[in-house]
């Protein structure tokens, strides 16, 4: 710790805070424009100039300059004032004053600083710039003549995002901000730059003239896409979303969101969304009242009983998917589940019999601080990727080793000194293995009080290194480094995505997984941790409330066998599109039609909706009150911003009224009385209150959750897939489920589907980006549009799930990779 | 999508093996940048697209950067330049004695002026501050060559000279 004086006050900070850090947490505040909380100091600005004593001469920028013992520093005086005007008149010599149009007209840091410092005139003339605004991409708006070149959307897209869209160009008065080649901006636009930039600069595009800052009320909620859990904060104008308001104050994405939390969001208010019943009369659907729509499902489940099957997805609330369990049992079936009752296994069974818990061992902000990363796929940051930006910065900041066991040469593998253990599709249970292996050959691994020790070893016979190599194509030295480095870190990660797409040996690499973290010591250890993240807002909180099938009950894929056989009466579908998302399309397809009874909740009428006999309007996550509870098993408040549309009710309204009609018992209690219940059935939920969750939510189990055994479990290894081409299915960046592609945010990135090749076999097969190519496997025939990059390596495809019309569903029935051939 | 373009721009017709070549020398080296940067415009005589591309790729730096260093220093060149560059002082010395009617007879003569190149790639004009030869004021540099004590008369028969030349 260090001693210093600032303004009078004594102060002590740590000997790694600067200047302004340090008067920031005395509660002083120096005015900043480069400055960013999340970026490393860069001192460009030269507004937070201060006079420090030890240093008389000059004024020293109190943002980079770190505190020394016996400092005497000097925030305000007749010099600093003039000093700060007249930088600010610097800048305004260049920058164009359009506040009346500008929509960050109110909220702007420049125009704050000119105000609080009184610079009503310049006494410097220059000419002004008269760049061309970038607006060739729908999302972000660039503005040149307005940029102060503070330089923090260069950092955060390097820093934060680590992809690296701007640089400085040019030299002296024609410096400016610029993408490679100066041309527009084409990115993953997640829109980091947008939140950073303290001008009108950088401005997202759907905002532009919708409201002024100061008229938007905020509401701040949880990003409904994926497990990741961001705080989004809403900007509602009329009973509408008009943007997504940067919020670095709480949550745990520290302000950063991707393109689907930032600019996902506008399905909320489509004009498509249901908002009334529809119930199916002489084959057609046709409006209905509540009354009878909910009449005619219970009166249908009532006749099913038993032969009722309860699908769910993962992005209802805790509350609501508690009700749902409860609607299971009052219809009297066992048949529930959710997500495609496959790819959370991993969790359930792998996680759960190795280590007694069904979640993540620890918290986001910890893998910031770990020596030694393995990431387990590559898409990892697809399908997570405000996660990923940790990674990113633990990577980039603290130098983490990042170890990936991937199929592809994703974004990750780009960052310094990533070590891709890029395997042929499917195979990574072997690698993981082999990994295990190394660790017990080289007796590096952490075997005290640990079970199934010799079946392990007995069942990693076949797992040498060597072996491995030869099957995954891994190179034999790099697996052993490897497992030496994770064995070494005193502090590491084991991260691994599920969801929909990723349904193949899903229990098995859980287990290989958790044996790999036993192995390493990482469960319980404080500043380690085992990640299995779910794909949805809210896959964690199903797990927790066991939204899978009850005592003698159907998994999602036996409901659907079961129907396709003529062997269940009735289904109801809640908040999920089966034919879209689940794999093998023509099995749910035979199943959809050969159900007697067929109910869908949801927000759009899906392609599985318009199958239904009735059809329930329900809520976006904008619309209820409740809580998601997030893939590192914090639960976070879900607040309404908008009011539903039409005649919507929530998911939770619904199954009450369900549950109200068939048991006669009052079930919808409000979200607080309901989320009690739930820590009576759930004991770890009910070490929090519904109102006693905090800005930063509540991590049930704590920031390290201590397993309750430790238990290696036999895996085997992967079949490999054949053929010359193998296609990959799994999550786009800029899309997540299938709710994404009615957002006009990503749609407008990627607004069909496509699939990608590596550049060898595209030079091979003379393709170029938009070629219109068959592929073909499992006797299906489908035409993409091809897209051509450097991820894939020879012989792998990749074709993203969330697309209806492309039916890569009809293709890929849950393998790990799909052999296919590829014509023109 | 940025992966797309990069690909497209990268089909464009350019022998990107001396880049490899270059490359494989400097990858894995800290601070390759700028000797690689300077290295493929020696071998190509300007920066070609494609190559930045590739030098993003393979030293794992964001072609911004690299478009950043290439916009800050004036060494760099993103266009083809002609075979022949016409450095032209406009120094002191040079100024005072005329340099200005020797840049005019070349503009005139080859209809390029300051950074500009001809259209069969054979020359580019280059308006230069001091080269080092007041001595022999006015002056210019043909690639290497240097001509001074220049008039209308002999700036002409300098440029004769390489029209002529292949």
């Amino acid at each position: 710790m260090v001693n210093l004086t600032i303004d009078g006050k004594q102060i002590t900070v740590s000997r790694t805070a600067t200047i302004y850090e340090a008067a920031l947490e005395a509660g002083i505040n120096i005015p900043v424009l480069c400055y960013a909380k999340k970026l490393l100091p860069f001192g460009a600005c030269r507004i937070c100039l201060v006079q420090v004593e030890q240093m008389k001469g000059r004024l020293i920028p109190s943002c980079t300059t770190p505190v020394s013992e016996g400092m005497v520093v000097t925030t305000m005086s007749d010099e600093i004032l003039k000093v700060r005007k007249t930088v600010l008149e610097f800048l305004l010599v260049n920058h164009v004053i359009e506040c009346p149009v500008c929509d960050k007209g109110g909220e702007c840091d420049l125009q704050e600083l000119t105000y609080a410092h009184e610079v009503v005139t310049n006494r410097f003339q220059g000419e002004k710039f008269n760049l061309e605004t970038d607006e060739v991409n729908p999302l972000i708006e660039r503005n040149m003549n307005r940029c102060v070149l503070c330089g923090r959307c260069v950092r955060v897209c390097d820093e934060v995002v680590g992809y690296g869209s701007y640089s400085f160009i040019n030299r002296g008065f024609e410096t400016k901000i610029a993408t490679a080649f100066d041309r527009g901006l084409n990115c993953e636009f997640c829109g980091q730059c947008v939140s950073m930039c303290p001008v009108g600069a950088i401005l997202p595009r759907p905002f532009k003239f919708k409201a002024r800052p100061w008229q938007l009320k905020e509401v701040d909620t949880v990003c409904g896409y994926c497990g990741n859990g961001c705080t989004v904060s809403l900007g509602v104008l009329d009973k509408k979303i008009e943007t997504i308001r940067f919020n670095d104050k709480i949550g745990v994405n520290d302000g950063n969101l991707c393109i689907r939390g930032r600019f996902g969001y506008s399905y909320v208010n489509s004009e498509e969304r249901l908002t009334t019943p529809l119930v199916r009369k002489n084959g057609q659907l046709v409006e209905a009242s509540w009354d009878e729509a909910l009449q005619v499902v219970a009166d249908g489940f009532k006749q099913a009983q038993a032969s009722l099957g309860i699908l769910s997805g993962a992005r209802l609330t805790n509350e609501e998917l508690f009700l749902l369990k409860n609607l299971a049992k009052v219809a009297g079936t066992a048949n529930l589940d959710h997500s495609g009752g496959e790819c959370y296994k991993g969790v359930t069974e792998g996680l759960a019999g190795s280590l007694g818990i069904a979640a993540s061992t620890g918290t986001f902000p910890q893998v910031e601080e770990c020596e030694a990363i393995l990431a387990i796929r590559s898409d990892f940051y697809e399908t997570h990727p405000v996660f990923g930006m940790v990674v990113n910065q633990a990577v980039k900041r603290n130098e983490a080793q990042l170890w990936l066991v991937a199929d592809k040469r994703g974004k990750f593998a780009k960052l310094p000194g990533a070590q891709n253990l890029l395997h042929r599709p499917g195979m990574e249970l072997d690698v993981l293995n082999g990994l295990a292996r190394v660790l017990l050959d080289e007796g590096l691994a952490q075997t005290e009080g640990v079970e199934g020790l010799a079946e392990l070893k007995q069942a990693l016979a076949e797992f040498g290194a060597d072996q491995v190599a030869t099957r995954t194509g891994v190179d034999a030295e790099t697996l052993r480094v490897a497992a030496r480095q994770l064995a070494a870190a005193k502090k590491s990660a084991i991260l691994l995505a599920y969801g929909l797409p990723y349904t193949a040996y899903s229990r098995e690499l859980g287990i290989a997984a958790a044996n790999l973290a036993i192995l390493v010591g990482i469960p319980g250890r404080a500043g380690s941790g085992l990640y299995l993240c779910g794909e949805k807002a809210n896959s964690q909180g199903a797990i927790d409330l066991g939204i899978v099938p009850q005592t003698g009950g159907l998994g999602a894929q036996a409901m659907l066998d079961a129907a396709a056989n003529g062997k269940l009466n009735a289904l109801y579908v809640v908040g999920e599109d089966l034919l879209i998302s689940y794999p093998d399309r023509g099995k749910v397809e035979k199943a959809l039609e050969k159900v007697p009874f067929l109910v869908v909740q949801d927000i759009f009428l899906s392609s599985t909706a318009a199958k239904a006999h009735v059809v329930l309007p329900a809520a976006s996550f904008a619309e209820k009150d409740g809580t998601f509870t997030n893939a590192e098993r914090r639960i976070q408040r879900v607040r309404p911003g908008i009011p539903l549309p039409g005649q919507a009710k929530t998911d939770g309204t619904i199954i009450a009224a369900l549950i109200e009609k068939l048991s006669g018992n009052l079930a919808f209690t409000g979200p607080a009385a309901i989320f009690a219940e739930i820590g009576r059935s759930v004991p770890a939920y009910a070490t929090v209150s519904f109102n006693g969750i905090g800005p930063q939510g509540f991590v049930w189990g704590g920031e390290i959750l201590t397993p309750s055994r430790r238990r290696l479990q036999p895996v085997g290894g992967a079949v490999p897939v054949e053929g010359t081409f193998q296609l990959l299915t799994g999550s786009a960046l800029y899309h997540s489920g299938t709710v994404s592609t009615r957002a006009k945010g990503p749609q407008a990135v990627v607004a069909e589907a496509y699939v990608e090749f590596g550049r060898e076999d595209a030079k091979a097969l003379q393709l170029k980006d938009g070629d219109l190519v068959k592929v073909t496997g499992n006797g299906v025939e489908l035409r993409l549009k091809a897209k051509v990059d450097n991820r894939l390596p020879k012989g792998v495809l990749f074709a993203p799930y969330h697309f209806a019309a492309a039916g890569i569903n009809r293709l890929y029935k849950g393998e790990a990779a799909v052999s296919v051939t590829v014509s023109k | 999508m940025s992966e797309a373009v990069e690909t497209t721009v990268a089909e464009e017709e350019i022998d990107l093996a001396g880049a490899n070549e270059i490359l494989d020398h400097y990858v894995g080296m800290p601070g390759a940048l700028m000797p690689v940067l300077q290295a493929i415009q020696e071998h190509y005589g300007y920066i070609p697209e494609p190559c930045v591309h590739l030098t993003a790729e393979r030293l794992n730096v964001y072609c911004s950067q690299i478009y950043g260093v290439l916009t800050f220093y004036a060494q760099f060149h993103l266009e083809p330049r002609g075979k022949y560059i016409v450095r032209v002082c406009k120094g002191t010395a040079c100024h005072v004695r005329g340099a200005n009617r020797i840049g005019d007879t070349l503009q005139e003569r080859l209809g390029i002026g300051h950074a500009e190149t001809t259209a069969d790639l054979k020359f580019t004009a280059e308006y230069v501050a001091c080269i080092g030869a007041c001595g022999m004021a006015p002056v210019i540099m043909v690639n290497d060559a240097t001509y001074g004590s220049l008039t209308v008369q002999k700036m002409n028969e300098v440029i004769d000279k390489y029209v002529s030349m292949d």
